[in-house]
């Protein structure tokens, strides 16, 4: 406590809680709590100077430039990865290292991790001329080298422009999943190669096979990167899958990714019929009525999954529209959004699929279209141009006042898919409809399951390594059950957890059915004696 | 504590900014190099700050005596021809380098003078020119990136995260002293020995001195302080460059650039009754002026009471749109939003800030200080920029000179220091001498440091008096006298900082005491002249612990054919 002043006008005191960790003499980090002066609008670097300058010198906390510039200063605020120098500070925060190795208290070893980033490799000097100035001369060697030489155009400007916001503060390593479990290199190492890959100056030939080596299909696509990076840098969408385009052309796809494409060509879906069990779209009408009167219209896009797969639960998102008023048109011409394609840089066939997509609810004269499926869902908001309004399912139930089913009394978790929480935005809406359904709903931190951006078709190995982290979670959570609202995650969560994983729809059919029962019942006491 | 960590190479670099970052590249061609930095590599100094851009003359309509007279004459003729000639007329090369090595910097098609696509350049203050390249407004942390995609690629040797704190040097046997490496601490606190055959020294400039400035935390001006005390001389370190445009508030905030792009794409600088003030001081320029006339410009209007509530005056550009703004400035946009301000719809509030240091170490056209063995480059050297630097001119200065001292210093020739010489022996005896004072201290780092900042900001700012400049020097020496306390040995780094902080004001002032007259961003309030910078009577101050005054020299023909015949180097 830093008594000795007054606060005086412009002045507050702050509480913090800072972790502190000197490997030397302590096997694990400590949280110190102090209270000090600062001026108002202080960032949290200056909470830090604060503490050092006036309360312990000892402190060790890693800064340089102030403005957000040199990347030095990233560390956790209420668990969030943030630079301390651009985050204003609040009452009660909670400072910790980044995770990554901790070298003291909030400084972590981002040297090593910095040290093996990628580069650029030059053409000789010979080829490259000495007047760069130009920016439009190219050539190719007239030396004993093979390398080829040429400025970037306006274009490929501007297409590495955003790629080269980066400031190495390593925000996204220390969030991204993949890495924390498997072989990869990292988000911002994979920026850095689609960086380099698009640089005509670049004479690295091999830089692709390279990439693939560095686990380039370890990545789920989940987004964590870009929410952790305080350029918002898109690394999944701008970098990973464009890198996998790449590495598709050079015939480096994965053998399970080659087939899944495969089959999308032959058949429009991405999973085979099961034999046994009808699709989903084959087996209901194209234009299915709600029970009572008409408070809306979607067309529904099933997905591959829900189509041929996992059609019970999408009968019980049926069930759950019709009931609460709404008209649902599933187009039978309706194939795969491409979504498995775009993940694994096979892009080839994607314009078709859109097409047909965009045509067949076009013909319906459609104006919303829902999503059931959050990968799909993510892919038709953010890689389609729609004429149409795309909506989750869960953004169509909380638009409306939905009726209230029978809670169910067991502690829910709540899995967020990647490709509904980062890749769509959508938070609160699912969890105020599992409010409706327990007044027991648990938060976990919001993690990938690992089955995303063709990892678990692809890699499965790795896949399970990042559901393992998953399940350690939702063992920790102590729920009995978690809903989610992905059937990716529903399956790929269910093989990690001995807890029973179910699509938020199921869960309120399963109230609305309690309910009806409990209804019937009260009837039948009801009418019993009349009976007599 | 004894060094048990010792490590010889060729050239040791110290500092990776821009021009430290050069000097390692291309030092390696011509033997090991170490790149030595207080911060993590690549991390440090303020190149990575920098927004606006790096002059060039690559228009075939613009020509380098261009270039050249604009320098000399927004350095109020103080700057050494012979090194201003070298950084127009080799700075087109060096940017050709870093586009060779995979510089991303903005293109255009249409600008009059060239053929199809070309680098974008943009009008900075005081040239007649557009002639700075740039990377939207992040061109520093562009070249950073180039520069540090070169360093890894490269056979260079990385210490991070390692404070220096002394050079050592030999006594050779005619008597003269050179420079045979240095010695550090690292993060815990232990002594680290470098030996080498050069020091190249690229430590930045030294704005910390100062309570208000756009420095990063390493720009403490530890290269001055070292290089004094290894007995190099210093040229105009009263030469103090304030830009302009630094934030008003938040309190923390202070001081952090607003970068002169804001101007250069066409904003207004207006003060609380809403007139465009530049009008009165350079109506021809106005906002554009050099940076030492606005930024006394400003200084002037809040001092009369035409500020605004916060203390500072309104940098506008609303009336640009909202497109150009987002396209142009977005990291300052972005900034700004941070802070709560929408630069798209209201004004910035700005005042000077200490920015820039235009004196330092004396070299010559090869990067050579005074003493043998050691090497500078960029901001720790002094007589490019003269008495004020152009806006743009900085990044040119460190690829053109971080070039020179690596390919100089590399040529040097090899011949080891012997760790047990007597000479490095009683060096580091007297390092060990000093950890004690300060593990023994009893005052408080921050509040020396405090006291020294705000000396410094109210007493030897833009405007000064002998009178307030002694005051100054009575109170850095006070604080001189001063133990700052170590808690432990990892705090002994910070120490050793803070006296080199010390060390610097110091020079800062006496320089400033040396100089009798108003010149560039000098400004002498109790001196009247009848002389403009050009006719001065004066040329360079100097330093060193062997002697201090001030040369005697006229201003000569600017002209390029002039160049190279006035240089003061000895």
């Amino acid at each position: 406590m830093s008594g000795k002043d007054k606060v005086k006008v412009g002045e507050k005191m702050l509480s913090v809680r800072i972790s502190r960790f000197n490997p030397a003499d302590q096997s694990a980090p400590k949280i110190k709590e102090y209270s000090v002066k600062v001026h108002e609008g202080a960032r949290v670097l200056d909470v830090l100077k604060a503490v050092r300058d006036t309360l312990d010198p000892t402190l060790l906390f890693r800064h340089c430039c102030g403005a957000g510039q040199c990347g030095s200063c990233a560390l956790k605020v209420n668990g969030e990865p943030r630079l301390a120098c651009m985050t204003e500070a609040a009452d009660g925060m909670l400072l910790e290292p980044l995770d990554l190795p901790v070298i003291r208290d909030l400084v972590t070893d981002i040297g090593k991790y910095l040290k093996e980033m990628p580069y650029l490799v030059p053409a000789c000097e010979e080829c490259a001329g000495s007047d760069g100035s130009d920016a439009s001369s190219s050539g190719s060697c007239s030396c004993a080298c093979s390398c080829s030489f040429a400025m970037p155009s306006k274009e490929e400007t501007a297409e590495m422009k955003p790629l080269r916001d980066c400031i190495e503060c390593l925000c996204c390593v220390s969030v991204c999943p993949a890495v924390k479990v498997t072989d990869f290199a990292g988000p911002t190492y994979m920026r850095q190669e689609m960086r380099l890959a698009l640089d005509p100056r670049d004479c690295d030939k091999d830089r692709i096979i390279g990439i693939t080596e560095k686990g380039l299909f370890n990545c789920t696509t989940c987004q964590a990167c870009v929410l952790a990076c305080p350029k918002s840098i898109k690394i999944p969408g701008k970098a990973i899958e464009k890198l996998r385009i790449l590495a598709n052309r050079e015939g480096l796809t994965l053998p399970r990714h080659k087939e899944v494409a495969g089959l999308v060509k032959t058949t429009g879906r991405s999973v085979q019929p099961l034999p046994d069990r009808k699709g989903l779209i084959e087996s209901i009408d194209e234009v299915l009525e709600p029970y009572g009167d008409v408070k809306g219209e979607v067309g529904f896009f099933t997905g591959c999954l829900y189509d041929l797969r996992m059609q019970s639960t999408a009968l019980d998102a049926i069930e759950v529209l019709r009931r609460n008023g709404i008209r649902i048109i599933t187009p039978k011409e309706q194939v795969c959004c491409g979504s498995p394609l775009i993940r694994t840089g096979q892009t080839a066939i994607v314009p078709e699929l859109m097409k047909k997509n965009i045509d067949c609810f076009v013909k319906h004269g459609i104006k919303t279209v829902m999503t059931v499926c959050a990968g799909c869902g993510s892919t038709l908001k953010n890689d389609y141009d729609t004429p149409f309004e795309v909506k989750d399912i869960n953004e169509i139930l909380t638009a409306i006042d939905i009726e209230k089913p029978e809670k169910i009394g067991l502690k829910i978790a709540y899995h967020d898919p990647c490709h509904l929480l980062r890749g769509q935005g959508i938070r609160e809406q699912p969890r105020r409809l599992l409010r409706l359904i327990t007044d027991d709903f648990v938060e976990m931190p919001s993690e990938c399951c690992g089955s995303g951006g063709g990892v678990k078709s692809g890699n499965p190995a790795e896949a399970e390594a990042i559901g393992k982290l998953r399940g350690e979670e939702i063992k920790e959570s102590g729920c009995d059950i978690v809903a989610t609202s992905c059937p990716f995650c529903e399956i790929h969560v269910g093989s990690v957890t001995d807890k029973p994983v179910r699509n938020i729809n199921t869960l309120l059919v399963e109230g609305y059915r309690k309910k009806d029962a409990k209804n019937a019942e009260n009837a039948s006491v009801k009418n019993a004696p009349q009976e007599q | 504590m004894l060094a048990d960590n010792v490590t010889d190479c060729h050239v040791l670099v110290v500092g990776s900014g821009g021009a430290g970052c050069r000097a390692a590249v291309e030092a390696a061609k011509y033997g090991d190099v170490i790149l030595l930095s207080r911060s993590v590599t690549g991390k440090g100094g303020c190149t990575t700050m920098a927004e606006g851009g790096y002059n060039a003359v690559l228009n075939p309509k613009d020509s380098c005596s261009s270039h050249f007279e604009d320098t000399i004459r927004g350095g109020a003729y103080l700057n050494d021809r012979e090194l201003v000639k070298i950084l127009v007329e080799e700075a087109p090369e060096r940017f050709a380098d870093l586009m060779n090595w995979g510089a991303v910097f903005d293109l255009s098609c249409d600008c009059d003078g060239f053929e199809g696509t070309h680098p974008a350049q943009r009008h900075f203050g005081g040239q007649k020119f557009n002639r700075t390249c740039y990377s939207g407004d992040r061109t520093g942390h562009e070249i950073m990136a180039t520069l540090m995609e070169k360093v890894r690629g490269g056979d260079i040797r990385i210490i991070q995260e390692v404070t220096v704190i002394d050079l050592l040097t030999e006594t050779l046997s005619g008597g003269e002293v050179r420079v045979c490496g240095a010695v550090g601490l690292d993060r815990d606190g232990n002594m680290i020995v470098l030996r080498c055959d050069a020091v190249v020294l690229a430590t930045g400039g030294t704005g910390q001195i100062y309570d208000v400035c756009t420095n990063c935390a390493t720009g403490n001006g530890q290269g001055y302080a070292m290089a004094y005390r290894a007995g190099a001389e210093l040229i105009d370190m009263e030469m103090v460059q304030f830009h302009p445009t630094g934030a008003v508030y938040p309190y923390d905030a202070r001081g952090r650039l607003i970068t002169e792009a804001v101007r250069g794409e066409g904003g207004y600088l207006k003060n609380s009754r809403g007139e465009r003030f530049m009008a009165k001081y350079d109506p021809e320029r106005m906002e554009l002026s050099t940076r030492d006339v606005v930024a006394r410009s400003i200084a002037t209007e809040i001092a009369e009471g035409r500020g605004t509530d916060k203390g500072g005056v309104y940098l506008d550009v609303t009336h640009l749109g909202a497109a150009v703004i987002e396209e142009r400035l977005p990291m300052m946009l972005a900034q700004l939003l941070n802070f709560g301000v929408d630069i798209r719809k209201e004004p910035m509030e700005v005042a000077p800030t200490a920015h820039h240091m235009m004196g330092g170490l004396r070299i010559t056209p090869e990067c050579r200080t005074t003493i043998k063995g050691l090497f500078a480059c960029g901001e720790v050297t002094g007589g490019i920029h003269g008495a004020n630097r152009l806006g743009g001119n900085s990044l040119a200065d460190t690829q053109v000179f971080g070039k020179r001292a690596g390919e100089f210093a590399g040529k040097s020739v090899m011949h080891r220091a012997l760790m047990n010489s007597p000479a490095i022996v009683g060096q580091l005896a007297a390092e060990e001498l000093r950890f004690n004072r300060f593990l023994n201290g009893s005052d408080s780092i921050a509040e020396i440091k405090e006291r020294l900042r705000k000396t410094m900001w109210e007493n030897v700012g833009i405007f000064r008096t002998a009178e307030e400049l002694e005051t100054a020097l009575a109170e850095i020496e006070e604080l001189s006298e001063m133990t700052p306390k170590a808690d432990s040995p990892a705090v002994l780094a910070e120490c050793c900082v803070l006296e080199d902080m010390l060390t610097v004001a110091a020079l800062v002032v006496r320089g400033a005491l040396l100089r009798e007259e108003s010149r560039g961003a000098h400004v002498r309030k109790d001196i009247v002249q009848d002389w403009t910078p050009e006719t001065s009577p004066y040329g360079h101050t100097y330093q060193s612990i062997y002697r201090e005054g001030i040369e005697k020299a006229g201003a000569e023909d600017i002209s390029a054919e002039g160049a190279g015949k006035g240089g003061n180097v000895q």
